[in-house]
């Protein structure tokens, strides 16, 4: 009996896991042991890879781009659309690819319906903020956040139901208004501890979703500790947020407080600095702006590969293990080929606005005239737009796809062969999640 | 039923298929029937039947075809790596689309249908907004243009507190040297307002701001910058200037042009989605479909403004005086985006106007030599 129906069989009954026909296992346990079933042979059973051409996507995104501009972003429910399947499909898990069965149609009327609900309560924010105070302002700002939150789940839970691997698709259950709590929250508490909650937030709610997503009957869950990611992410923390406030706190020691009070407190930059006890500010100031964007800049890939590698490595369904070996060489290489054709394109697009711009200046006749300015108003907006769309562009096709095919490509599988037996469950959520995280712009891929 | 015809054609029958009830991969060998695909497992057993009109392609890697049956709640499953077999499917059933003709078919009427919702989506802003804002303004309650106002109010006093010179407070007149300047500012819109009779009350200031210009906020908040006191020769074209203001104010243009601006913000930042940092576009477009709407607006302030003088009984051909001076100094930046363009018709139209006879300037010498100096302090 080949190792792969042993498994099969212990697993069942560890799991006692409930039987959807009658037959199933006998019928896997044949098509496992013929050498012909395994249709993908390429691919051994714990390997996943990704296997999707660049130069298709490179297609995908630079029509896109061209017709997001011209539709001034109506087409982006097709795009979305058009990357998503890329995506899924192109991604093989033990021979076999996922499969994306959401329609643009479903994201344009998730979207409709969201912006119905949503004008109103724009027109009531309006309002309110109009009242005296900060307080209103700021509830309605809390308000939109926790509305982000709770269009953040629906729309994971749009987009699990529309996974499907092997014909039966992932499904996620929960209250997303209790998510969107736990959400603002724990970033309440981020805040307030200068982000030593981060790693904490990040697993509690990653444990609230994975134990609310199923694919089948396999129930998820996480497994990853916020201790672990603590302590992975300190260095980054100790390099980043401590000079900033050491520098906070120098600035506010090296001001003469004495000085300052002695002059006219009201108007600070009046006096000038150096007779108002601000002397040598400046240079602290700007040493520590500078350190921290330094810093964030340089540090993101490593934080970005920590964060996925230890979410990934929490990742279970079942007894299906993930383990991602994510190094984060690979990672700084995705960004500086970003930064490689990021350079080429302004540097091409900063040619042509020039050309454009000469051109422009002899066939308008002068800026006087109105329609030479309408002319020039609406190509340079259309410039911008353009130049926009096409980081936008190079970014999706160097760094999201990048990171994506690192990602599957350093992932490890364990009893992969428990994925051979799931049965189906779950219903097609409705897309009105992801309506509104577009419309509240906290969309995801 | 006949004979399978798969085992006579050279046509490779093997595919993969998944039955929709649990992930368990059948080796399943595809027959074509009359009308049906069949799909038999390894062990003969029929797994599905699939009429060929209801045969679906689902998104799958390039080299794969993946096969659904259209609207079935089931996610059965059939994929073809055979390129074979996949084009002999493709030939019997009309709806696989093997190459993606289909799908580019659809794809086109679906872009033309993009740019014509975007062409008309351009026409409801540029045209549909003015004349929604015009139609709405006279039912907004004065109590909320009022507190609109106050907000707008406390947002523009910190961006021109921004720009400022430090040291000094933004309004001119509240120094001692100032006093005088201020009552004689304070007399002069007292005048002006007993006359206008407007339902609510005006805000009116000097701010020291080096520009020769006036603005307008909804609720009846007027700012005069130092830079036009300073450019004013007499207290009648300072008066014409302050008329226009009032014009704005009692034609509520401020708040017609903040819910235009709202409703074109809803329109392009929020249907059309903030695809690239879209922000900035909707700033530009909102500026070029106010400046373009400005035209006839100030002209209605200008008309506005000579009658308040005439009835003062002040020079109302001082606006067009003062406007024809400042027009040529203060222009920075392309026409279009100006406030006030076509300054040359707006001169001639005041003076077609203007047909009354001054009875005496508004404010009399001293007065007016103390607000000329009413931003003294520095």
């Amino acid at each position: 009996m080949p190792a792969v129906a042993a498994i099969d069989s212990e697993y069942f009954e560890a799991r006692n896991c409930p039987q959807s026909a009658p037959g199933n296992g006998r019928m896997t346990t044949s098509v496992a042991a013929d050498p012909a079933a395994q249709v993908n042979q390429s691919a051994p059973a714990d390997i996943a890879r990704f296997v999707g051409p660049s130069k298709t996507f490179w297609h995908v995104l630079s029509w896109g781009a061209v017709l997001l501009m011209f539709t001034l972003g109506i087409y982006r429910f097709w795009l979305t659309t058009d990357i998503r399947r890329y995506l899924w499909s192109n991604t093989e898990l033990a021979g076999d690819s996922f499969e994306y069965s959401g329609t643009a149609y479903e994201l344009l009327i998730g979207f409709l319906i969201a912006i119905t609900a949503l004008i109103p309560l724009y027109v009531a924010f309006f309002v309110l903020t109009l009242a005296p105070g900060n307080f209103w302002s700021s509830l309605g700002l809390l308000a939109l956040f926790f509305l982000g939150q709770y269009a953040v789940y629906r729309a994971r839970r749009y987009r699990l139901t529309r996974t499907i691997y092997r014909g039966v698709r992932f499904h996620q259950t929960g209250s997303a208004l209790l998510y969107s709590v736990y959400a603002v929250l724990w970033w309440a508490l981020i805040i307030l501890s200068a982000g030593l909650a981060y790693p904490f937030a990040q697993s509690q709610l990653e444990h609230f979703k994975m134990r609310h997503t199923f694919f089948g009957n396999l129930p998820g869950r996480f497994e990853g500790s916020g201790w672990q990611l603590l302590v992975r992410g300190l260095p980054l923390w100790a390099c980043t947020v401590v000079p900033f406030a050491i520098g906070a706190v120098a600035i506010i020691l090296s001001i003469d407080w004495n000085a300052l009070n002695s002059t006219n407190g009201a108007d600070v930059r009046a006096t000038g600095n150096d007779k108002g006890g601000l002397a040598g500010i400046d240079l602290i100031v700007a040493a520590t702006g500078l350190w921290f964007l330094c810093s964030i800049a340089l540090l993101y890939p490593v934080f970005q590969t920590i964060l996925l590698r230890w979410w990934l490595s929490g990742l279970r369904f079942g007894d299906v293990a993930v383990r991602s070996r994510l190094r984060i060489a690979r990672v700084f290489g995705v960004y500086a080929r970003f930064f490689g054709y990021a350079i080429m394109f302004t540097a091409m697009a900063g040619i042509l606005v020039v050309v454009a711009a000469f051109g422009l200046s002899k066939i308008a006749g002068g800026p006087s005239s109105m329609r030479g300015e309408i002319i020039t108003t609406v190509l340079s907006l259309g410039a911008y737009a353009a130049i926009a769309l096409g980081y936008w562009a190079i970014y999706q096709a160097t760094v999201k796809l990048g990171v994506w095919r690192c990602v599957i490509e350093s992932l490890e599988i364990s009893n992969s062969a428990v994925l051979e037996q799931v049965a189906a469950a779950g219903e097609a959520a409705s897309p009105v999640g992801e309506g509104l995280a577009d419309a509240l712009n906290v969309g995801g891929i | 039923m006949n004979a399978p015809n798969f085992d006579s054609s050279n046509v490779h029958g093997r595919a993969t298929f998944f039955d929709g009830l649990t992930t368990a991969r059948h080796d399943a060998v595809v027959e074509f029937a009359p009308r049906i695909l069949r799909v038999h497992g390894a062990d003969g057993r029929v797994l599905a039947q699939w009429p060929y009109d209801e045969l679906e392609t689902r998104s799958s890697p390039d080299n794969v075809l993946r096969l659904g049956r259209a609207r079935d709640a089931v996610l059965a499953r059939l994929e073809i790596r055979d390129p074979q077999l996949a084009a002999a499917i493709d030939e019997q059933s009309a709806p696989v689309d093997r190459t993606g003709r289909i799908e580019r078919g659809l794809r086109i009427k679906v872009i033309f249908w993009s740019c014509a919702a975007t062409a008309s989506l351009i026409l409801i802003a540029v045209v549909g907004m003015p004349l929604i804002a015009t139609e709405l303004t006279p039912f907004v309650p004065y109590a909320i243009e009022r507190k609109l106002g106050a907000a707008i109010d406390a947002q523009t006093r910190v961006n021109f507190n921004e720009g400022k010179r430090s040291g000094t407070p933004l309004d001119c007149g509240s120094a001692e040297k100032e006093q005088a300047g201020r009552a004689a500012f304070e007399k002069l819109i007292r005048q002006m307002e007993t006359a206008a009779g407007l339902p609510l009350p005006i805000k009116a200031t000097i701010v020291r701001k080096p520009e020769a210009n006036a603005i307008t906020l909804p609720g009846g908040h007027i700012y005069v910058f130092e830079g036009l006191v300073r450019e004013a020769r007499t207290a009648d074209e300072l008066a014409g200037i302050i008329a226009h203001e009032f014009g704005h104010v009692a034609h509520r243009d401020g708040t017609r042009t903040i819910m235009q601006g709202a409703g074109v913000a809803l329109l392009f930042g929020m249907l059309l989605g903030d695809f690239v940092g879209g922000g900035a576009v909707v700033v530009a477009a909102k500026t070029l479909l106010r400046t373009s709407y400005s035209r006839d607006v100030e002209a209605a302030a200008d008309r506005y403004g000579v009658v308040l003088v005439s009835k003062l009984g002040g020079d109302p051909r001082a606006l067009a005086a003062i406007l024809s001076r400042i027009d040529g100094g203060t222009h920075v930046g392309p026409k279009i985006l100006a406030d006030h363009p076509e300054t040359r018709d707006r001169i001639i139209a005041i003076e077609a106007m203007a047909t009354s006879t001054p009875r005496g300037p508004l404010l009399n010498q001293a007065e007016w030599a103390a607000l000329k100096s009413i931003c003294a302090e520095e």
